[in-house]
């Protein structure tokens, strides 16, 4: 897609089921006003009271706080110069095979089901355009698979000049508590980044539960090559903003030395830098959500100040 | 006579002396042993560790490089396809100039999904190293030079290889081996399929090779897996992958479901750690 298809203003009637617009511009002085802040069912699109100039916050939230197979969610989001949006998820994103308690006969008929539902995998896709010296802080929630759950996730972001991004993209491995890990049946990411037009990273995360058959050799299910880990979580930052960021990650992963080891780290981590140091791509793994949320809220520290110190306490709960 | 030219040719490619320097990657295997992997590991013995890792990084590297392999073949048998059908005089630059500009499409989009530097280092260096073995390997001997006479397919074929080691060398486009084995192979008339059951095989073995030299299996030993695992492994990923494309090359593609994508993101992790490993013996 070209970065104007993204920005083309869409008619907000024309919002199919779980579409969604976020159009943020800034107005005289530190003041930003929504031009646009649409949404139709399943998806719903909240904006809380913020303090800090020129940041707007924005929670993505769906009913019955989960989504199941045959939902699709298609956000269009456009970040207007100069301003910030902070775009967060109240708790994890929990995906269904099925919506719980859902019987034929208790539909809501306002919102039919498809019939294909129960087959059919979840989908979100997310546009979004970052103008000129604005910035988007994508800090969801991780996603949660459950069961069965088939889930793909399509965002294409394309900044402009001086625009940056902190997009932060992470998965558990189920419903712990009720003994399921890494049973879901598929899970696809795809984070296609472009800066001033030209791609700098297409990362694209598929973990399905299908094991080739290469008998005698045991099935690989998803739990053996992700053990001991639990939450897995990519972070993207780009441009002006996050400078500091990336640069005194790097000074900290560059110090790390391994030695050999008999038994993995309860949390382990990665930073590679593309586009010529302009960006950095982070990925964490660890034994629980917990363990990473606390890493990524101490090694994103710097963001802090960007966004406030409330937005992102919220981030980071 | 074809099938005994391709039998030759598969045969002086899957050399284990071919100087194409995958003796110096390990794919991730050097950091994730170093870093106490597979989980619960002691109670393992050092064939199943190496095992386990042959199939985790065998699984994501069929779904991340054999589309561009696959795609790099096919548009190289495209252009083979379309100076045949030119006459003897027609110009093949404009075709030339397509199948470059396809080549290149290709190794950009490469680039950018491979995103730790490990990895992308390793794959470059061995692109480049597996061309310059094409125009130095597999060129006329001297004193033959004048009784082999290439002919009007072979020399427009061995001007794109210069071409795209050109465009290397002026960093106009970065040479990942997914890209040059299906450059070379298609040069060299391998057939699709054998192409991508060879650069599986051979990302298998030089990983068994890897494990001899970190001392977790002997030479026997690797070689009975190679035998006896590898083989059903490249098989069954050979036949998920065989037809997964890029969408490049097609107008038609289904991106979610035929599409590149890596699949192991511990694996990720592992090999973008493998430079700060205190002591190592491998590049990635």
């Amino acid at each position: 897609m070209s970065p104007s298809d993204a920005q083309r203003p869409t008619d907000i009637r024309k919002i199919s089921v779980g579409g969604g617009r976020i159009v943020l511009n800034k107005l005289a002085g530190q003041i930003v006003t929504f031009a646009e802040l649409s949404s139709t069912y399943p998806l719903k699109l909240l904006s809380p009271k913020v303090t800090e100039d020129g940041v707007a916050v924005v929670y993505a939230l769906t009913y019955g706080g989960g989504l199941v197979g045959g939902d699709r969610v298609n956000l269009s989001v456009e970040v207007g110069a100069a301003t910030s949006l902070v775009l967060l998820t109240q708790g994890s994103t929990k995906v269904f095979k099925t919506r719980p308690g859902d019987r034929l006969s208790s539909l809501p008929t306002q919102f039919p089901r498809p019939a294909h539902e129960s087959t059919s995998p979840t989908t979100q896709i997310m546009n979004f355009a970052v103008a000129p010296s604005a910035a988007l802080f994508l800090l969801p929630e991780p996603v949660t698979c459950f069961r069965s759950a088939a889930y793909n996730q399509v965002q294409t972001f394309h900044l402009a000049a001086n625009a940056s991004a902190v997009i932060l993209d992470w998965f558990t491995s189920g419903r712990k508590s009720l003994g399921e890990e890494w049973v879901f049946s598929r899970y696809y990411s795809a984070n296609d980044i472009w800066v001033e037009g030209k791609r700098v990273a297409k990362d694209v995360m598929l973990l399905e539960d299908d094991p080739v058959d290469a008998s005698p050799l045991p099935r690989r299910q998803l739990r053996d090559k992700l053990a001991p880990y639990a939450c897995f979580a990519t972070t993207f930052l780009f441009g002006p903003l996050v400078q500091p960021a990336i640069k005194k990650l790097s000074c900290r992963y560059e110090t790390i030395q391994v030695f050999k080891c008999t038994a993995p780290d309860k949390l382990i981590w990665s930073l590679s830098l593309v586009d010529d140091g302009a960006g950095a791509i982070v990925r964490t793994a660890g034994l629980e959500p917990e363990d990473v949320k606390m890493w990524l809220k101490e090694a994103l520290r710097d963001v802090e100040e960007l966004i406030g110190v409330d937005t992102y306490r919220r981030a980071f709960a | 006579m074809e099938g005994d030219d391709e039998t030759y040719i598969l045969l002086l490619l899957s050399d284990s002396n071919l100087p194409t320097g995958s003796f110096v990657a390990s794919a991730g295997f050097e950091s994730y042993l170093k870093h106490g992997f597979p989980a619960g590991s002691n109670s393992r013995s050092s064939e199943t560790r190496t095992i386990a890792f042959i199939q985790d990084s065998l699984e994501t590297y069929a779904r991340s490089a054999l589309p561009f392999v696959s795609d790099a073949h096919r548009a190289v048998h495209e252009f083979k396809r379309s100076i045949d059908a030119t006459s003897e005089d027609t110009d093949a630059s404009l075709s030339m100039e397509e199948l470059l500009h396809s080549l290149s499409t290709l190794d950009q989009l490469y680039h950018d999904m491979t995103l730790n530097h490990p990895a992308r280092r390793a794959s470059t260096a061995q692109g480049v190293a597996l061309l310059t073995l094409f125009t130095k390997g597999f060129s006329a001997p001297p004193s033959l030079k004048a009784s082999l006479q290439p002919n009007k397919r072979a020399i427009s074929i061995n001007t794109v290889v210069d071409k795209f080691k050109t465009m290397i060398r002026r960093e106009e486009t970065q040479g990942h081996l997914p890209i040059c084995w299906g450059l070379l192979t298609g040069t060299l008339n391998l057939s699709l399929e054998r192409s991508q059951y060879l650069h599986l095989f051979l990302h298998a073995r030089s990983l068994l090779s890897a494990s001899v030299r970190l001392n977790e299996v002997g030479p026997y030993g690797a070689q009975q897996l190679l035998l006896h695992a590898v083989r059903p492994l490249v098989e069954a990923e050979t036949s998920r992958c065989r037809n997964k494309k890029t969408g490049i090359l097609d107008e038609e593609f289904d991106e979610l479901n035929a599409g590149p994508a890596t699949t192991w993101p511990l694996g990720e992790i592992l090999a973008g750690r493998h430079d700060l490993q205190h002591s190592r013996i491998f590049n990635s």
